[in-house]
């Protein structure tokens, strides 16, 4: 008459355990499904009641309810399909109690009564993983990503029903630990000339800071950018795990499972804010910022991206997570991402000097749809020009990766054990401390700040570069004026009254 | 009713402001008889006077009066003064000009033109090096005496006029303004500051009248007030198809001197000018050039004053491989021999001391 089945729902990146209660009653025969669920649920019933039929299965012609227990907040998802037909099951007496006691079932179901995994197994797997989960065989390699103590694995309903009541033994699952891959990410070495653009990116490496990166179509900003998931120190499997977590449950495919490199997102300039930060009807999916966690995130030509959607990111990049609220509920998902943005200096491309043909108020506007504080947040913003030809055919290649990362993970070493945070999350009343500058820096510092070229929101950023550069070089503990210089030259600033980035 | 109510200017500047008028039809109507005769002529909408077409003058007919008052009350309002060839006020050069304007507008003192004259043009998207050569250009003529005429728009012709108040000497020339708007539309709207400087110390000509817009096809017709009231041409940088160069064109029907500052020749922004040194135009590589083309006496000492502080050893050498040529900070360090690392830091100096500029990523270094 009555089961209550232990199933999982997602919330944002987490998985939230649920029991799916089942009541099969006299009255006119019906089948309902209650306790706010979404549309992907109410469907289910369809699915359900057809891969019954398709496992030969007595579907009960009487009133069937099934309650989504915990009511108050909206939840769902294909997941819970083959839960509720367990449910069905032993509410029909068709199953015992006792057979499905301390298992969980995780699966969608299939019109011809098939188990199919669905999206964000893993953390889904990883709510009930005090209980048993029962899975789709097709689900496995994603459900270990929880690294649960026991899972099973069926192929479809009517073998899972033969296994529950004892006709058949639970087929074998491969429980071996999950191996962490290196991802593939192309090398720094390809990259010939550029040796301004190598120092940004290194330092961007070394201190997590922002870049932005401002040059003709050709200058490589793309290139360059696809290059820094190779300069940030690889992923702990702590942060291996959760990363594949957070794909799992934005339903992004695992071609290569769990991944030691940093992810790299490349969103398309049309996307929405919520596909930015994560959101949606019905249930709340993770954004690029949130999967672009311990990564980077690549904004390609930023220019075209809705002004809406970057000032978003604003906010997620100053607290490393991103809240979503919406009236059934908030989420809160990880953001902490390296933020590297590209745009052209303006509509027509710039070009070489002196060239670029566009109107004033054409290039303000342009560069209008980049706010102040958000500009604010790119601590390196580095104007980019095409090579010349004497750098693209000089003979000698550029360092490669891996030298590049090894003094990105000495510099990363030293500021943690100096500060405890990256240099970039510096907090401004300890720079004195840890970032003291010389003499001659300050002097440097302070003309710039009277002659108008730094502001006094800049003048922080300037210093927790510096560090960086220093940091670097070896320069363990004052800062000297050529690095204050050197930060300087990195930080590129629109000037509005001729439409230039200098 | 032929006695004249209003003074004689604003008869004329209310035929300057007539629709569908071109400078020669106002030429015409101006040298018929004095602004207030022709005005009552249209008013009275007499029979049209021989070679002007019917329908042009019916439109004007149907002009009202009020255009009179009003268009006088807007010139006393913003300070213009109305000129008309007849004048004694009017620029003596221009009665040269077959297609002088018959009626000018101007703010300032006319007498300002009586000084020697240079015009000095170029592209509004220049490269800092040729902003700063158009600068010192401007400063080193004021020093001289000699009277900067340019066009008020961007690049080039700003810092020309830039460079003239940056004049120390005591005679210092003030300098001239042909704009193409109406003198109380400053456009465009960011050289407000200068438009009123040189208002108030120099003088600003239009030959549109009051609250006319900036439109397109006024700047060509600028462009050959300009020319005609230069001595020499100076074109400090022009792309190939650029304003400057109907200004170049207009100088030359004129048989004005046209000289051209060289530059870079992978740079667009002086494809012109170089097109036009090519051509046998006299290159300016100095204040001097355009003294000896004045005919004036090059022994005197007026160049601008060279108060930047002096660049090291290593940043000359910096300089050097910057000479002429826009470069990025790796094509530098390269050819410098030393790393991106050391190359900021010189060039970092060399951008304090103002000895080279930065732009979208070039850097072009600002000599002379």
């Amino acid at each position: 008459m009555y089961a209550a089945i232990t199933s999982a729902t997602l919330l944002g990146t987490t998985g939230v355990a649920i029991t799916v209660e089942a009541h099969v009653g006299n009255g006119l025969p019906g089948f309902t499904v209650v306790g706010l669920p979404d549309e992907g649920c109410r469907e289910s019933r369809d699915r359900v009641r057809a891969a019954m039929l398709s496992s030969g299965l007595e579907w009960p012609n009487r009133r069937i309810t099934i309650n989504l227990a915990g009511a108050g907040e909206r939840r769902g998802g294909a997941a819970l399909d083959l839960a509720i037909a367990v449910g069905v099951l032993v509410a029909h007496e068709i199953l015992t109690p006792e057979s499905v006691q301390g298992l969980s079932f995780i699966a969608e179901l299939g019109l011809d009564g098939s188990l199919r995994p669905t999206a964000g197994m893993a953390p889904l797997v990883a709510a009930v993983h005090h209980s048993t989960p029962v899975v789709a065989h097709g689900a496995v390699r994603e459900s270990l990503l929880a690294r649960p103590e026991k899972l099973r694995a069926v192929n479809s309903l009517a073998q899972l029903v033969q296994v529950l009541q004892g006709d058949a033994p639970w087929p074998d699952v491969d429980m071996s630990d999950v191996s962490i891959d290196n991802d593939f990410v192309p090398d720094l070495a390809d990259v010939r000339g550029q040796a301004s653009a190598r120092l940004a990116l290194e330092v961007a490496a070394a201190g997590m800071h922002h870049l932005l990166m401002v040059g003709p179509p050709g200058a490589g900003k793309s290139m360059l950018a696809r290059r820094m998931p190779g300069l940030l120190p690889r992923l702990t499997d702590e942060e291996a795990f959760a990363c594949a977590m957070v794909r799992s449950a934005a339903g992004v495919p695992l071609h290569a499972g769990v991944v030691s490199s940093p992810p790299f997102r490349s969103p398309h300039h049309t996307m929405s804010m919520a596909a930015m930060v994560g959101g949606g009807s019905g249930h709340i999916r993770p954004g690029e910022l949130t999967l672009a966690t311990n990564g980077v995130l690549f904004l390609d030509e930023m220019g075209e991206f809705a002004p809406t959607v970057l000032d978003a990111l604003r906010q997620p990049l100053e607290e490393g997570v991103v809240h979503i609220a919406r009236a059934h509920g908030s989420v809160v998902m990880p953001a902490k991402s390296l933020l590297v943005a590209a745009t052209n200096p303006c509509p027509c491309g710039g070009g070489g000097p002196g060239g670029c043909a566009c109107q004033l108020p054409v290039k303000q506007k342009y560069f209008r749809r980049f706010s102040g504080p958000l500009l604010d947040r790119f601590d390196l913003r580095i104007t980019l020009t095409r090579p010349t030809t004497a750098e693209l055919t000089s003979s000698e290649p550029g360092e490669c990766s891996a030298v590049v990362a090894e003094r990105v993970r000495t510099v990363r070493e030293l500021s943690l054990a100096r500060q405890g945070c990256v240099n970039s999350a510096i907090p401004a009343d300890v720079l004195d401390e840890v970032a003291p500058l010389s003499e001659d820096a300050m002097s440097t510092l302070r003309s710039r700040l009277d002659n108008g070229r730094l502001s006094g929101r800049g003048y922080h950023r300037i210093r927790r570069v510096a560090r960086t550069l220093a940091d670097m070089h070896g320069h363990a503990h004052v800062i000297d004026a050529q690095w204050v210089e050197v930060a300087l030259s990195l930080r590129a600033t629109f000037n509005a009254a001729d439409g230039t980035f200098r | 009713m032929n006695e004249a109510r209003y003074p004689q200017w604003a008869y004329a500047a209310a035929l300057a402001s007539l629709p569908l008028l071109t400078h020669a039809r106002l030429r015409r109507l101006i040298a018929h008889d004095k602004p207030s005769v022709v005005w009552n002529m249209l008013q009275e909408k007499e029979r049209p006077l021989p070679g002007f077409k019917e329908d042009t003058w019916r439109v004007w007919c149907n002009v009202p009066q009020s255009v009179l008052i009003e268009t006088a009350e807007l010139c006393i309002d913003s300070n213009i003064i109305v000129t008309t060839n007849r004048d004694r006020l009017y620029p003596v050069v221009l009665h040269a000009d077959p297609q002088a304007p018959a009626v000018i507008f101007s703010q300032g003192n006319l007498e300002v033109l009586h000084q020697r004259r240079v015009g000095v043009v170029g592209t509004r998207t220049a490269t800092q090096a040729g902003r700063h050569f158009a600068r010192t250009l401007g400063e080193s003529l004021a020093n001289a005496e000699v009277c900067v005429v340019s066009g008020l728009a961007r690049g080039i012709d700003f810092e020309s006029h830039v460079g003239v108040f940056r004049a120390t000497a005591e005679q210092a020339a003030p300098p001239a303004a042909v704009v193409a708007s109406g003198l109380n539309k400053v456009y465009p709207p960011e050289h407000h500051e200068l438009w009123r400087r040189i208002a108030s110390e120099g003088v600003l000509i239009s030959e549109a009248p009051p609250n006319a817009p900036a439109e397109t096809h006024r700047f060509p017709l600028r462009n050959r007030i300009l020319a005609s009231l230069s001595e020499v041409l100076v074109v400090v940088e022009s792309r190939a198809r650029g304003g400057s160069m109907i200004t170049v064109r207009e100088a030359m029907k004129r048989d004005i001197t046209v000289m051209a500052v060289p530059g870079a020749p992978n740079v667009s922004s002086c494809e012109g000018t170089n097109l036009l040194l090519r051509d046998g135009c006299a290159p300016v590589l100095d204040v001097e050039d355009v003294f000896v083309a004045l005919g004036l006496d090059t022994r005197r000492e007026n160049r601008a004053i060279e108060t930047r502080q002096m660049p090291t050893a290593d940043e000359r050498a910096v300089l050097e491989v910057l000479a002429g040529v826009p470069r990025s900070i790796d094509e530098v360090a390269l050819l410098a021999g030393c790393s991106v690392v050391n190359m900021a830091v010189l060039l970092g100096r060399l951008e304090a001391k103002e000895w080279v500029s930065h732009v979208d990523g070039w850097w072009e270094a600002l000599l002379h």
